[in-house]
């Protein structure tokens, strides 16, 4: 059995000590967002994600989901819970107080998005998805749907999908072919199938709106042809309640390695009424307003997972006790000393532990950037933001869901046999770890996305706002012996992202594959420079600090600088390497 | 450059737009000029509206008062000491006529006749003229505007005195610069008579296919690049009314069953729109206008409203062959197809009518319509056997010329020559003149001596190289400057005795690739930056230093390190053609590879300022602060960018030839310039500087960013920290180059200009 406790020390941390906290209190509308406020609603969200969420996570995963005659069912427990998490208003954290929503700043609702992945992860997709939907409608809805349908998705007593995918198309949009034909009121009739639709049919809320992309008649074939519909499962009737049952069913769930209590469905759409949302053929481009945030959360899947599984892997082996420390016995009062003493393991928990805080670093600088680019009063810096955000994002996206993986998998093995056993809990992290390295854009496509667009696009623009503060910061402090020991491999680690980055851009201009195949790798290695330089500001808060906090953070950056950060040297070989032995393998021969 | 030849003065009648440009380009090279009209006065006014001309007719303010205006009843007499008298009246055969007549009484003996007639037979024209005129008289056809469009059609009579036309060949050839073409005396001649049906064609299909204006330009533009404007954004350009004058011309002289008066056809909506002086841009706007509001709008061709421009999306665009492109089934692909096999089929069946080689052809249509390939060009990409079972699929004769060539190319390449398909099924050498030397024929026959991917170096013969920029644009990069390095390298090694530097681009480079420095900016590379600037500066003393003469060969734009170059040659032979220009402001930076030191050191040497270090400083300030492009290489001289001891040469093709000879005089005895000793006025010259450009802010002349490169500028041309007392050398002005470059490229202001200039192609003025 494992537990939870949200990490809100380091999540204070990242929030007010290494992140500019000040400049996200001081934007439109975040005037009273203050530790004040902020301090408490954490404290309680740890409280709820603890008691109510993580208790229900095994038996989801034991249980699963269940499908009868077009009708999901959730767990034992998930519409208890999903009411408690309603009445208690946490879907309403990071929306529009004009829908009803609490208007908190993305920076503060994604520690709250943590603890959830943290403590349940399955649990965490339906007022997810909800809240992409809620995105989409009130950047791109006409003011009616907007009234119509937000303040219900900001209460969560409606919920949402995203219905992008179909049997002939994932990653390639353009292959899509769910249709939309316009009807004599205005509204759409949407036909097709889609399926991996989360969240698509369950029984926690009384309605459940799908954003559908579909072609309309005559569209251009691919991408520049797809339009966005809101598909309700219920007409909401004059009174605003679920009225006429729409033509869209599940017509499966799907039986998947991990998040099994999230209900994955087939969608089908036989002549569905649905209303347009932004402009014909402009959907991707609506979509794509919200895909900067999608991404950001489920990096923070990764992150959460992790932590949680660090949690119960340090847990285990304070208690587990099998053989000697090498250098001597440590624990003579004890048959055998507990296995935190070995060299091992300690690799694998501070290996995790170093993860884990990077990238909640990391995360909460991305998340105060969203909210600059989102709301500041300045147009420039709001540009300025953007750039950053659409820089980060594929980073954010892929490096953290492989951490997270990789975290489970170092958890899992802390535990030995018994990680591999079920009981534990352990595999489970695992497992549901796996799928956020897989949707939302694979990893890989994240890769392409970082090399072949964020990095050209505007000559380089986006990478100034990484390139140019991360320069300024060494020049800064570069002298000073207290932060040598981290300036110093920060400094030599961005000249090999400097080095790889020009290669990578003249060899990507004169062959694409070329940057196609050295992008996970390049990604990887801007990911280790992005936290090397929020690990050396972290060790220069922490310097001369007496406080056990402070001491770990000062010893967890020495373990990544020693430990973590060289991996930037054989990434960047590789990058070097080229992309010739992958070229050269014949198809063939495969 | 420019030799002294048969014609030393000329004469024009009728002050039109052709006989004014006439006029105007025979001034630019030099000529004594007389230019009469019927109305009076009217010459005079032609040439104030030459002066204001936009593109200039002049290439220097100093061209137009080698001009003599007058009435053509009152002044005709001052034609007697013309060498030539072109006529570009009114198009009438009678009017004509009736001047030759009067020309007789008044022209010295031996002087030449010619007359501009776009449509009208030289027969014609010498009917009931006697012997003597019809020897003397011959057709040249120039295009407009006569400065810039390269073609001159010239047809012959068959009493002409063959040393009449050698002169009027030589005249437009070497001192106005045209590439002369023979042609037969057939109406429309080559250009016209190929080009007029393509322009119907190109129209009436738009039309009954059903394509948007857009659509249609965008097939024609950018696959085929006939031209690059596309149909109606030529038809804009030249005069929506000029079409319909030529069309009716022609349809009056050519047979009944010619391809051109069968295929034919009025345009209602053409016609409508000049009847409402919709006919283009130099009337109420034309196939495209601009809305009140300044949006972009364009026709509609099938109402003939306007409407919002609206991009030309069609998967035929996609292709980059001529050849896809007419196979492609869209609307697009099989508007292509229509236009190609009416006009590349017409083209194919008037050879030999028209001219007596194929090369003749292409070219014309390549110099008089600005199309990228020639008629016969464009048949052998597409394949002369396609076009033929093409044409014959469409139930349409198959030229005598096409069946001949079969399958076979029109051009081929012989032991490196270039070879046309001759009527006479032989393929023959390409002639060129004498004195013409094209890159393109060297590179045909032979390997370079050096090349990567950014320059190359070629043996241009007498002991010279020419190293040759083929980057886009001519864009400089590393590779560029390091094979700068390898040539001088080499020459210094004697691989060969003088050095060219030219190439055959559109422009002789637009300086240095700012993308790369934008780029490396942008990922905080400040090591490199400052090392590549270094290189380039370098590479320009390398240059400047070499033990042999470096020649400067430009034409078209030699813009911001394209101009240090020249800068460092010990000699410039430019292209009458040349745009010169230190621009680095435009993005923000200040020139750095060597152009502030070797300006301040030409200024401070000009015996045309006051002395003292503040002329020259404020005057190389002011050409750089405000990034002055000579529009000719003549006003390039007015700035000093180029020296009155550069040469220019009037005609393009004769430019590498005209360099080489230049080299090669220059061998003997050579030695490199010295370094020049400068006395700047240091920080006070700079806080004058500032001053007036804080007063240009201040009026709204400049902005804010303006200020700040201007400001750096400064420091760089007062020398830094001096003062007028000391002399120091001009490397040290390389320096502060370098310091200034390196602070500005670190700000944004400047980033967002080289952003903006990358990404619109014009500077952002922030």
């Amino acid at each position: 059995m494992t537990s939870y406790t949200a990490p809100l020390r380091d999540m204070r941390f990242a929030l007010y000590e290494l992140a500019d906290f000040a400049t996200v209190t001081a934007l439109p509308g975040c005037g009273e967002v203050t530790q004040g406020l902020v301090d408490p609603i954490l404290e309680a969200g740890g409280v709820f994600c603890a008691e109510v969420l993580a208790p229900i996570n095994r038996s989801g995963d034991e249980e699963g989901c269940h499908f009868e005659n077009g009708v999901v069912r959730t767990p034992a427990g998930f519409r208890e819970a999903y009411a408690a998490f309603c009445r208690d208003g946490w879907p309403a954290l990071h929306a529009d107080p004009a829908y009803g929503g609490q208007g908190l700043p993305k920076t503060v609702s994604l520690m709250f998005e943590e603890m959830i992945c943290s403590a349940n992860l399955s649990f965490g997709m339906y007022p997810g998805l909800s809240h992409g939907a809620y995105e989409a409608l009130r950047a791109h809805g006409t003011p009616d749907l907007q009234q119509l349908y937000l303040p219900k998705l900001v209460s969560g007593e409606w919920s949402g999908t995203m219905c992008l995918t179909e049997p002939q198309c994932g990653t390639d949009l353009g292959l899509l072919r769910t249709r939309a034909e316009p009807a004599e009121d205005g509204s759409f009739r949407v036909t097709g199938t889609k399926i991996f639709i989360s969240a698509g049919e369950h029984d926690l809320t009384g309605n459940i709106l799908h954003l559908v992309l579909a072609r309309l008649p005559g569209a251009p074939a691919g991408v520049r042809g797809i339009s966005l519909f809101l598909v309700p499962k219920f007409v909401p009737a004059e009174d605003g309640r679920p009225g006429v049952r729409n033509a869209v069913a599940a017509g499966a769930i799907e039986h998947k390695m991990g998040i099994k209590a999230s209900s994955t469905c087939v969608m089908n759409f036989d002549g569905a009424q649905g209303w347009i949302v932004g402009q014909p053929h402009r959907g991707l481009t609506a979509m794509f307003t919200m895909m900067n945030a999608a991404r950001l959360s489920v990096g923070i899947q990764g992150l959460g997972v992790a932590e949680v599984s660090y949690q119960n892997a340090v847990a285990y082996a304070r208690d587990r006790l099998q053989g000697r420390a090498l250098g001597g016995v440590a624990r003579p009062d004890l048959p055998a000393d507990p296995i935190l003493v070995h060299p091992d393991v300690r690799r694998m928990l501070l290996t995790m532990r170093a993860g884990v805080e990077g990238c909640r670093a990391l995360g909460v600088r991305v998340a105060v950037a969203q909210d600059i680019a989102m709301s500041h009063a300045d147009a420039d810096v709001r540009a300025e933001a953007d750039d950053y955000v659409a820089l980060m994002t594929p980073i954010v996206k892929a490096y953290f869901t492989d951490m997270g993986w990789e975290a489970t998998v170092l958890g899992m093995q802390v535990l030995g046999g018994h990680g591999y056993i079920r009981e534990h809990g352990m595999e489970q992290f695992v497992r549901d770890a796996r799928i956020a390295q897989i949707y939302e854009g694979t990893n890989g496509i994240q890769a392409l996305d970082l090399v072949g667009r964020k990095m050209s696009a505007h000559a380089g623009r986006y990478l100034r706002r990484f390139f140019h503060p991360v320069s300024a910061y060494i020049e800064a402090k570069q002298g000073q012996p207290a932060l040598a020991e981290f300036v110093d491999p920060l400094a030599k680690a961005f000249v090999r992202l400097q080095q790889a980055t020009a290669a990578l851009a003249a060899k990507g201009i004169a062959d694409p594959f070329e940057a196609g195949a050295a992008a996970s790798d390049y990604l990887r290695l801007f990911a280790l420079v992005a936290l090397a330089q929020l690990w050396a500001e972290a060790a220069e808060i922490s310097v001369g600090k007496t406080e056990d906090f402070y001491r770990a953070k000062l010893a967890t950056a020495r373990f990544f600088m020693a430990k973590i950060l060289p991996q930037s040297s054989s990434l960047f070989s590789t990058i070097m390497a080229g992309g010739g032995s992958l070229k050269e393998f014949e198809d063939g021969l495969f | 450059m420019t030799k002294g030849g048969v014609v030393k003065t000329i004469g024009v009648i009728g002050a039109g737009v052709m006989g004014a440009g006439i006029a105007a380009q025979a001034a630019n090279a030099g000529l004594g000029v007389v230019l009469l009209d019927i109305v009076p006065g009217a010459a005079a006014r032609a040439i104030a509206t030459m002066a204001r001309a936009e593109p200039a007719a002049f290439m220097h303010s100093r061209a137009a008062r080698l001009i003599t205006p007058g009435d053509l009843g009152a002044d005709i007499g001052k034609l007697a000491a013309c060498d030539w008298i072109i006529d570009a009246i009114v198009e009438r055969p009678d009017a004509k006529r009736a001047l030759y007549a009067q020309l007789q009484a008044v022209r010295k003996p031996g002087s030449i006749v010619s007359s501009n007639t776009s449509t009208i037979k030289l027969a014609t024209l010498t009917e009931g003229l006697g012997a003597d005129f019809a020897a003397d008289f011959l057709i040249s056809h120039f295009f407009n505007p006569p400065r810039y469009m390269r073609l001159l059609e010239l047809v012959a009579g068959p009493t002409t005195r063959p040393d009449a036309v050698e002169a009027v060949r030589a005249c437009c050839d070497v001192q106005l610069g045209k590439t002369v073409i023979d042609c037969r005396d057939t109406p429309g001649f080559i250009a016209n008579r190929i080009g007029s049906l393509w322009a119907g064609m190109a129209v009436r299909h738009a039309i009954d296919l059903g394509l948007t204006v857009e659509e249609a330009d965008a097939v024609m533009g950018r696959p085929l690049g006939i031209p690059r404007t596309g149909i109606f954004g030529l038809m804009d350009l030249v005069g929506i009314d000029l079409g319909p004058h030529v069309a009716k011309s022609l349809l009056a002289s050519l047979p009944a069953n010619d391809a051109y008066c069968r295929l034919y056809r009025e345009e209602p909506l053409v016609a409508r729109m000049i009847a409402e002086g919709r006919i283009g841009r130099k009337g109420k706007g034309g196939f495209y206008s601009r809305a009140p509001d300044k949006s972009r709008l364009s026709i509609d061709l099938a109402t003939g409203e306007y409407r919002k421009q609206r991009e030309a999306r069609l998967a035929s665009l996609e292709t980059r062959k001529p050849a896809d492109l007419a196979d492609h089934p869209d609307i697009g692909g099989r508007y292509a197809r229509a236009v190609l096999l009416d006009t590349l089929g017409y083209a194919a069946s008037l050879v030999p009518e028209i001219a007596g080689d194929i090369a003749s052809v292409d070219a014309a249509m390549r110099l008089g319509y600005n199309w990228k390939y020639g008629p016969f060009e464009l048949i052998d990409q597409l394949g002369a056997g396609w076009l033929a079972r093409a044409l014959a699929a469409d139930g349409r004769a198959v030229p005598g010329l096409l069946a001949l060539v079969g399958d076979r190319p029109f051009y081929r390449v012989d032991s490196g020559k270039l070879q046309a398909f001759g009527v006479d099924g032989a393929y023959k050498d390409v002639p060129r003149a004498d004195g013409v030397l094209l890159l393109e024929d060297i590179k045909r026959a032979g390997k370079p001596l050096a090349r990567n991917a950014g320059a190359s170096l070629w043996d241009i013969g007498d002991g010279v190289a020419c190293l040759e920029f083929h980057t886009k644009m001519n864009a400089l990069d590393q590779d560029v400057l390091a094979m700068v390095g390898r040539a001088v390298g080499m020459g210094a090694k004697g691989a060969f005795k003088a050095l060219v530097i030219y190439n055959d681009g559109e422009q002789f480079s637009v300086g240095a690739n700012i993308g790369i420095a934008l780029f490396a900016a942008n990922i905080a590379a400040w090591g490199d930056i400052e090392g590549a600037i270094a290189a380039g500066q370098q590479a320009m003393l390398a240059l400047r230093n070499a033990p042999f003469p470096v020649v400067g060969a430009p034409a078209g734009m030699a813009l911001g390190g394209g101009c240090e170059v020249l800068l460092h040659c010990a000699a410039v032979v430019a292209s009458a053609e040349t745009y010169i220009g230190l621009v680095e402001v435009g993005v923000g930076l200040v020139p750095g590879w060597g152009g502030c030191a070797t300006m301040l050191a030409r200024w401070s040497a000009a015996p045309r300022l006051p002395r003292g270090p503040m002329p020259a400083m404020s005057k190389v300030f002011e050409i750089i602060s405000t990034a002055q492009v000579s529009k000719s290489a003549a006003e390039a001289r007015e700035l000093l960018l180029l020296r009155d001891s550069d040469g220019i040469s009037m005609n393009r093709d004769r430019l590498l030839a005209d360099a080489r000879a230049r080299a090669l005089a220059m061998v003997a005895d050579y030695a490199p310039p010295p370094s020049a000793k400068l006395r700047l006025p240091g920080p006070t010259g700079a806080t004058a500087l500032r001053m007036a450009v804080d007063g240009f802010v201040a009026m709204g002349r400049a902005t804010a960013y303006d200020a700040v490169v201007g400001s750096e500028l400064a420091v760089v041309l007062s020398g830094g920290d001096t003062d007028h007392t000391v002399e120091i050398d001009e490397d040290a002005v390389r320096t502060l180059e370098r310091a200034a470059f390196m602070a500005l490229l670190k700000k944004p202001g400047t980033l967002a200009r080289i952003e903006h200039m990358l990404e619109n192609g014009r500077p952002l003025r922030n």
